[in-house]
């Protein structure tokens, strides 16, 4: 299978004020077509910001210093702006973490969604929401007619991670990048996104790079893992295998976070 | 649940709109027509306001020098305000250079006493109704582009513009769609306030004879006017600077209101 995303050697610095400090560094990072990649790590990893890296979507006091990363065989580090403006939201779409606040608060959910249609796709405001409608059905919100009029402020967490989701797929990406979106939510709705994500997946076909730092969600859903550890990735493989046979010492370390969770 | 000083500011200046309106079919005389038989008139049955040294009905001239002010101070405060919120926005959300020459001409300006700078502009450029909103519009946009910046700066760091950039907005999208209308609030609050000044500006323009030119009516020309008179006719310089007292008052209720109307 070919790959969809191809990450060589990242290296990204952040500047401050009176020091310079190497967030990423020597990152290889592919991605298949249909793959899920998990990037599981502590915070302050570097997990963030390699995912951002792919878009160039980091911070202003964060520079790439080297490497390459290729989509679609096209190197995104050496687009213009116009272009990559492009392959956002189109090619490789995001979804964050705390949905209430990545979504505008002066906005309803129909207009928030319509602005994806309406960016890539020509439409006009009228089909855009009976697209957005369309949308909200199929990451499954109930009353989706009532919804499409409410604001962000008015939805509880889940609903609004569903809302960005459906927002975020609006363009059917190829790769859906989605950064720890279940983290602040409660168990019972984590569940049920996840398993929205591996459905849509399945209808729509698209690869995952799924950041957590909690590996009970790399068991259920990886086909692929990757431990990253001081702005590195350390060690990459199956779930069963790395599980089994840790190499590095942090990922023991995740492992044994993970199963004194799992007794109590 | 509105506050009642809003209300108030807006009753105010709900009121002052409908005269300048209304002006030519309320107004009892023409604002311009001569009548040698009552000159210097107090206030009476025949003329509500009394009449000016040309035997001009005072109250018809105050409703047609509502017009001239009231659009002067809107119009000015339009100007003002389109060029802070283009300008603002765009130092605070490019930053760097842009920012740098942006804002440092707006000190390099600031540091002009404003007052004197439009002197200046009058004295060279014909002075017209015209002329004086463009004036006042192109030397008060400091403050709202100062206003615009800090809020833009803070604004474009939330969340929901990274969120944004990431299904492909462009930067002008950026800005007039998610960072504009959520800085909005405090600048229109500063935009009506502005009103109230623009509208002062005008008046000590006219009084100091370089504003709206006679026999045109505005609030500040009518007070110049009643100058030579002002031993004898008490309501000709009473009666305008009520009424400028009342919009400026105004005005300053709405921006207040509206500022706790927001919190």
């Amino acid at each position: 299978m070919s790959n969809i995303l191809e990450i060589r050697n990242l290296k990204v610095n952040f500047y401050l004020p009176h020091q310079t400090i190497t967030a990423v560094e020597e990152v290889n990072l592919d991605i298949k077509k249909d793959e899920i990649v998990v990037l599981a790590g502590e915070s302050g990893s570097g997990k963030t910001i390699t995912a951002l890296s792919i878009t160039r979507l980091i911070p202003p006091n964060a520079r790439i210093i080297s490497g390459s990363i290729k989509f679609n065989n096209e190197n995104l580090l050496g687009l213009e702006e116009s272009r990559l403006i492009d392959i956002r939201g189109r090619g490789i779409a995001y979804i964050f973490q705390e949905p209430v606040s990545f979504l505008n608060p002066l906005y309803t959910v129909a207009e928030q969604i319509a602005e994806a249609v309406m960016l890539h796709k020509n439409k006009t405001k009228k089909e855009s929401i009976l697209e957005a409608k369309a949308l909200l059905e199929m990451v499954k919100i109930k009353d989706a007619e009532k919804v499409l009029f409410d604001y962000p402020h008015q939805l509880s967490g889940g609903m609004n991670q569903r809302v960005f989701i459906a927002m975020a797929l609006a363009l059917q990406p190829r790769l859906l990048i989605a950064d720890e979106p279940t983290t602040s939510l409660d168990v019972t709705t984590e569940a049920e996104i996840l398993n929205l994500l591996l459905q849509l997946k399945n209808e729509l076909g698209f690869s995952l790079l799924f950041i957590t730092h909690n590996l009970s969600i790399a068991r259920k859903i990886a086909d692929r893992v990757c431990i990253m550890h001081n702005g590195k990735i350390v060690e990459e493989g199956a779930w069963e295998d790395i599980y089994h046979s840790p190499k590095h010492f942090h990922t023991k370390e995740l492992i044994e976070a993970y199963e004194k969770i799992g007794k109590i | 649940m509105m506050n009642k000083q809003l209300m108030c500011g807006i009753l105010i200046i709900g009121i002052f709109a409908l005269i300048a309106i209304l002006a030519p079919i309320i107004s009892p005389y023409e604002p311009s027509a001569i009548d040698q038989n009552s000159l210097l008139m107090p206030p009476s049955r025949q003329h509500i306001l009394g009449t000016d040294s040309l035997g001009r009905d005072l109250l018809s001239r105050m409703f047609y020098g509502s017009r001239i002010s009231l659009s002067i101070g809107l119009i000015a405060v339009g100007i003002s305000t389109g060029i802070g919120l283009a300008l603002g926005s765009c130092a605070g959300f490019y930053g760097g250079m842009i920012d740098a020459l942006i804002m440092r001409s707006v000190d390099v300006l600031l540091c002009f006493p404003t007052f004197f700078l439009i002197l200046a502009v009058v004295a060279i450029l014909e002075p017209s109704i015209f002329n004086i909103m463009i004036i006042i519009g192109l030397t008060s946009w400091m403050g709202p582009a100062r206003l615009i910046r800090s809020e833009i700066l803070s604004l474009k760091e939330r969340e929901f513009i990274q969120a944004a950039r990431a299904i492909g907005a462009s930067d002008f999208r950026i800005i007039f769609r998610h960072l504009i209308p959520n800085a909005i609030a405090p600048v229109l609050v500063n935009a009506i306030l502005g009103i109230a000044g623009a509208i002062l500006l005008e008046s000590g323009l006219s009084f100091l004879g370089l504003g709206v030119q006679p026999p045109i009516p505005s609030w500040g020309s009518i007070l110049i006017e009643s100058k030579s008179t002002l031993g004898i006719a008490w309501w000709i310089v009473f009666f305008p600077g009520l009424a400028i007292f009342l919009v400026i008052l105004g005005f300053n209720m709405i921006a207040e209101g509206l500022r706790k109307a927001i919190r």
